[in-house]
């Protein structure tokens, strides 16, 4: 079992008192499982996606990645199991606007520390086809692009597990297909778990699983795949 | 690894520009704090150095007692250049002809600071002497000639001693401000001091010991000689504590000088702050995706403190770089104008300067980096999260703390800086309430307009909060501008209104009083300026209300205490307890204010005013009674009023005046002080003729040197206004660059909306001058209370309203901040939606 949400909630304060955003969650996830989150707007995807990486911290439950219990982590532990371990993909691309692609890509791999950092990112650079764009900055990349630098970004450092947050939802449907096309085809590669919240109905077909969430409640979605 | 990210992201962040504001900040606060700081501590360097003259020495060490040989010796030691100079009234005689003259016996290197002149007969043209008399020789002031009947190479007799005559004295150094009292000079050797037999326990001599040498052996030589003064009998003075209006206008030169580096620093301060908030909020995002990616706190801390640490060491060795060069290219300026070269500064403009960088730099960063590191890596998926406002109090403690160190740094003052730094705190807090008002209120006369007015004021509300700190820093610029350009005015005002061209450049003394009318006459006839002719009649003030005054041996010691006191106080200084200058007359003289009692008038009942200075050291009321002894006539008066004179014009000034009836009967001698012009100069003897018993006092030479000195003052105060106006204009722009992603972000949105380009540049074109507006009004207010303050507590002037200015403010508020803001909108108004839409993802 790679990852497990156990009774995982989440309540937050607002002006108009708490308000539960996830309802108790059970979940399990195994490895080299690809697994789809669907959902309405606004019905908690992406602040699961956010307790399962460890980006926040849950109401109540538990949230454990290879049975290590993230509620028992300081933040400082928490971002090292997301440096050994864990890759992000964003709807909004979230490339760092003053670092070139190549150097965007490297990041994750020198904040872990790793050698090899730039042969390892430039190899990823080509796989996603931009191989001569490495020099690049960001706002010099069209949409599509951007999102293929952080895919490739993503990968470096082979982590177990890939968090998507709508990674096609900026792009349009075309340039949607293609950089779907880029992350299972690297996923695959590469063997990674991945999770990945999407509107993009097409998209979660191609996972093996499909969870629902329905305002804050989570279920298995009929077409599960075996 | 994290020092390869940090330069990386460095390099590309100053390609970017995205620091340039950030440093140019640090620049130009360097750039500002040292070449302002060299020039003041050179141009302080240069008036001290000119006004030490003033006392012909850097120190000078007084007694009424001898002063032991062996401390100038070890002065001499410790590399102090020293000279005699021992001062005291006698009589002198030539053939049947006498006068009392002040003999001055001075030895080799005298004056230590400063030249002496000597012409080759009375009222000649002076040049500079080269030594001192020969032995056996004496120089003296040109009346003497007129009171002695003398020519060149006469002999004079003074005590057991004959001297020669053999120069003319046309300009001593050390003559100070009292000459009206005092006689004629006569300068001989100190060698021949004890021959005159003048010399005995008991008799009124002033032992002076001059000293003059590098600052370090000063303060060296005063750690040894100070323990071994004795209060009551030594006097140890330097130029900053001398009695002169010169000495007094040098230390006001300072404060200011001084205040304008505050003002600097504070500018640069806030310059600083502005850039790095925003620097740090830029880098909100890049933080939270570098934690989602598994950076730890460490790793970003030192990324972006390596950061700051690089940019701040490149931007203070610019700003070292270009603020000596400034200096420099203006010293040589300043130098070629008046002709003269300014001393070198010493190594504490540069410490200073660098740690001013260096302090704000750090100071001012640490909280927004402090927030920046602590902002949590869910903001990658909640943009609105930022780092929590738990800790706010640092920032303000941080700050604070800091604008206070710099200033007790600068001041070297604990109550100046806490006094400034409470009042500006206070200020402040009230400034921002202001802004928030004025800025509402304009919203409210907004909606009234038409659609630019309308969408302007709606973005001024919209940035209420940034306004009004926007607000303040506009506000404190413009003030400081303000400020700055007031006080000039005001000082040089003030000094002028000192020193007026038609000033007196002439005491005339000793008149006699049947040459009363005559030489009254004689100046109307000749249309020369002069004042009245005042009678003087010597005598004591023996006894208030019935008290006696205490009697010869410890009037001494009395003496001693007023003397001293007089010597950072007023002229005059042998006033009190022995001769004073008693004078009669009917109405108040000019310049003279009433400060309690009443004026006499006609009436003829006997009665004095007192000056106010002397009724405060003797505690002396209208209504106490005083008795005066003159010449063996005793008589007591009440006093009916108090008079505060201005001791800094040139004209006679007295303690005690009577009125008439009290005075007549006594025999007087007449003063009077008129103005020469420099080319009727040589009349002077021929205008004199009649009145040989007149003795004359030049005081042009010292007029001169006041003016060179104001002149070198006022050049560094429009340099100190060039500078202040540069940093002002500076954090106009940093402020508004840091409204520019915001602006970009409206104008995206607007655009897209379909406003039209004229519509939306004019709106910003009126949010500037609105917010200029205000500024420049919240700043001409605080400016008038700060100013009011100023005049009370620092610089002893008289506070006024300057209505103008109320004008004048919002006007050049508005004018600059629109112009500045404009300018920096340029490209973001000329941009298309398309590019600007790109430059937001
Ligand atoms: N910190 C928070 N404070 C208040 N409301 C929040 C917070 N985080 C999330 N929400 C709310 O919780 C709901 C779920 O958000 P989110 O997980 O982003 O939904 P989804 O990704 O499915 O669109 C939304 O209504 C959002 O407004
Ligand atoms: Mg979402």
């Amino acid at each position: 079992m790679l990852i497990q949400a156990q009774q995982l909630e989440k309540t937050v304060d607002t002006s108009e008192g708490p308000l539960q955003i996830l309802q108790p969650i059970n979940v399990s996830i195994n490895a080299g499982d690809t697994v789809a989150i669907v959902g309405a707007s606004g019905s908690g995807k992406s602040t699961l996606l956010s307790l399962l990486a460890g980006l926040d911290l849950a109401s109540s439950g538990e949230v454990l990645i290879e049975n290590e219990k993230l509620s028992e982590l300081d933040e400082e532990q928490r971002a090292k199991v997301r440096a050994d371990k864990v890759g992000f993909i964003f709807q909004s691309f979230l490339l760092v606007p003053s670092l070139s692609a190549l150097e965007n890509v490297m990041l994750p791999a020198e904040l872990a520390g790793h050698k090899g950092a730039e042969k390892e990112a430039r190899e990823l650079l080509a796989k996603v086809g931009l191989e001569d764009r490495w020099h690049h900055y960001p706002n010099q990349l069209s949409g599509g692009e951007q999102q293929r630098v952080a895919i490739a970004r993503a990968f470096v450092g082979q982590p177990k597990i890939l968090f998507a947050d709508e990674p096609t939802g900026n792009l349009d449907a075309k340039t949607g297909g293609k950089v779907e096309e880029l992350l299972f085809d690297l996923n695959k590669d590469y063997g990674t778990t991945l999770i990945v919240v999407t509107h993009d109905q097409r998209l979660a077909k191609r996972c093996q699983r499909v969870l629902q969430m329905d305002a804050g409640q989570l279920s298995e979605a009929a077409q599960d795949v075996a | 690894m994290w020092h390869k990210i940090s330069f990386r992201l460095l390099k590309h962040e100053l390609k970017r520009g995205e620091l340039t504001i950030m440093a140019l900040a640090i620049i130009l606060s360097v750039t500002a704090v040292l070449s302002l700081s060299i020039f003041s501590d050179r141009l302080q360097a240069g008036l001290t150095e000119r006004s030490s003259e003033f006392l012909a020495a850097d120190r000078v060490l007084s007694s009424r007692r001898d002063i032991p040989q062996e401390w100038l010796e070890q002065a001499g030691q410790m590399n102090l250049k020293t000279s005699w100079k021992v001062v005291f009234n006698s009589m002198a005689f030539a053939d049947e002809n006498m006068t009392l003259v002040d003999i001055k016996a001075v030895s080799d290197g005298y004056p230590l600071r400063g030249q002496l002149e000597i012409a080759d007969e009375p009222f000649g043209q002076g040049y500079v002497a080269e030594g001192l008399p020969a032995e056996g020789e004496a120089w003296v002031a040109s009346q003497l000639f007129q009171a002695l009947q003398l020519d060149i190479g006469d002999d004079i007799e003074v005590g057991n001693s004959s001297f020669k005559v053999t120069k003319v004295v046309t300009y001593e150094p050390d003559v100070g401000f009292s000459v009206f009292t005092d006689s004629p000079n006569v300068i001989i050797r100190h060698s021949q001091l004890e021959e005159t037999g003048l010399i005995q326990p008991g008799s009124r001599v002033r032992f002076n010991v001059l000293m003059a040498g590098d600052n370090s052996d000063i303060t060296a030589y005063e750690d040894w000689l100070l323990p071994r003064l004795n209060d009551d009998t030594h006097s140890w003075r330097s130029i900053e504590d001398g009695d002169s209006p010169l000495s007094r206008s040098l230390n006001r030169a300072e404060r200011f000088m001084m205040l304008a580096s505050l003002l600097g620093v504070v500018l640069a301060a806030t310059a600083v702050a502005v850039a790095a908030q925003r620097y740090c909020q830029r880098n909100y995002d890049v933080v939270a995706i570098f934690k989602t990616l598994g950076a730890s706190r460490q790793q970003i801390r030192r990324i972006f403190l390596l950061h700051l640490l690089l940019l701040t060491a490149a931007s203070v060795a610019v700003g070292m770089a270009l603020g000596w060069a400034i200096q420099y290219v203006v010293i040589e300026w300043v130098a070629q104008k008046l002709d003269a070269t300014l001393p070198q500064a010493g190594w504490q403009p540069y410490a200073l300067a660098g740690a001013t960088g260096v302090i704000s730099a750090v100071m001012f960063t640490l909280y927004p980096l402090f927030r920046l590191v602590s902002i949590p890596p869910l903001r990658v998926l909640h943009r609105q999260l930022t780092a929590g406002n738990a800790v706010r109090w640092l920032q303000w403690v941080l700050s604070g703390g800091t604008i206070y160190a710099l200033l007790v740094i600068y001041s070297q003052q604990w109550w100046l800086s806490t006094a400034l730094f409470a009042g500006g705190a206070v200020a402040a807090v009230i400034l921002l309430g202001l802004g928030r008002l004025f800025i509402s209120a304009s919203r409210k006369a907004g909606m009234q307009a038409g659609s630019s007015w309308r969408l302007a004021m709606a973005g001024l509300q919209r940035r209420a909060a940034a306004n009004s700190v926007q607000m303040l820093s506009f506000s404190t610029a413009i003030m400081l501008l303000l400020l700055v350009i007031v006080l000039r005015n005001d000082l040089l005002e003030d000094w002028k209104r000192q020193l007026p061209a038609d000033a007196p450049n002439y005491f005339a003394i000793n008149i006699a009083e049947d040459n009363v009318d005559d030489m009254q006459s004689m100046f109307e006839r000749e249309n020369i300026p002069s004042t009245d002719l005042y009678p003087i009649v010597p005598g004591r003030l023996t006894h208030i209300n019935g008290e006696k005054l205490e009697d010869e041996v410890t009037k001494e010691e009395r003496d001693e205490e007023v003397s001293d006191e007089d010597a950072s106080e007023n002229d005059g200084r042998e006033g009190i307890g022995r001769e004073l200058s008693l004078t009669w007359r009917d109405s108040l003289p000019p310049n003279n204010e009433l400060t309690a009692g009443e004026w006499w008038g006609d009436n003829a009942e006997p009665q004095v005013s007192v000056e106010l200075n002397v009724s405060e050291r003797l505690d002396i009321k209208v209504g106490d009674e005083l008795r005066f002894n003159l010449g063996g006539e005793e008589f007591t008066v009440p006093v009916t009023s108090l008079r505060k004179a201005d001791w800094n014009t040139l004209q006679p000034n007295f303690y005690m005046i009577f009125n008439t009836s009290t005075l007549e009967d006594f025999p007087a001698t007449y003063i009077t002080s008129f103005r020469l012009d420099e080319e009727r100069k040589s009349d002077l003897y021929e205008l004199f003729k009649p009145f040989p018993q007149a003795s004359l006092i030049d005081l042009d030479a010292m007029i001169d040197q006041i003016r060179e000195v104001i002149g070198q003052v006022s050049l560094a105060i429009v340099f100190v206004l060039v500078l202040v106006i540069i940093a002002g204009a500076l954090v106009l722009v940093a402020q508004v660059q840091a409204s520019m992603e915001e602006r970009q972000k409206e104008l995206v949105i607007l655009r897209t909306l379909g406003a039209p380009g004229k519509l939306l540049s004019r709106s910003i074109t009126y949010e500037f001058l609105v917010l200029g507006a205000i500024s420049g009004l919240i700043a001409t207010l605080a400016m008038e209370i700060s100013l009011f303050i100023l005049q009370n507590q620092v610089f002893n002037m008289t506070p006024v309203i300057h209505w103008k200015l109320w004008l004048l403010g919002p006007a050049f508020g508005a004018v600059v901040v629109a112009v500045l803001g404009r300018l920096s909108c340029y490209r973001l108004i000329q941009r298309n939606t398309a590019q600007l839409i790109r430059k937001l993802t």
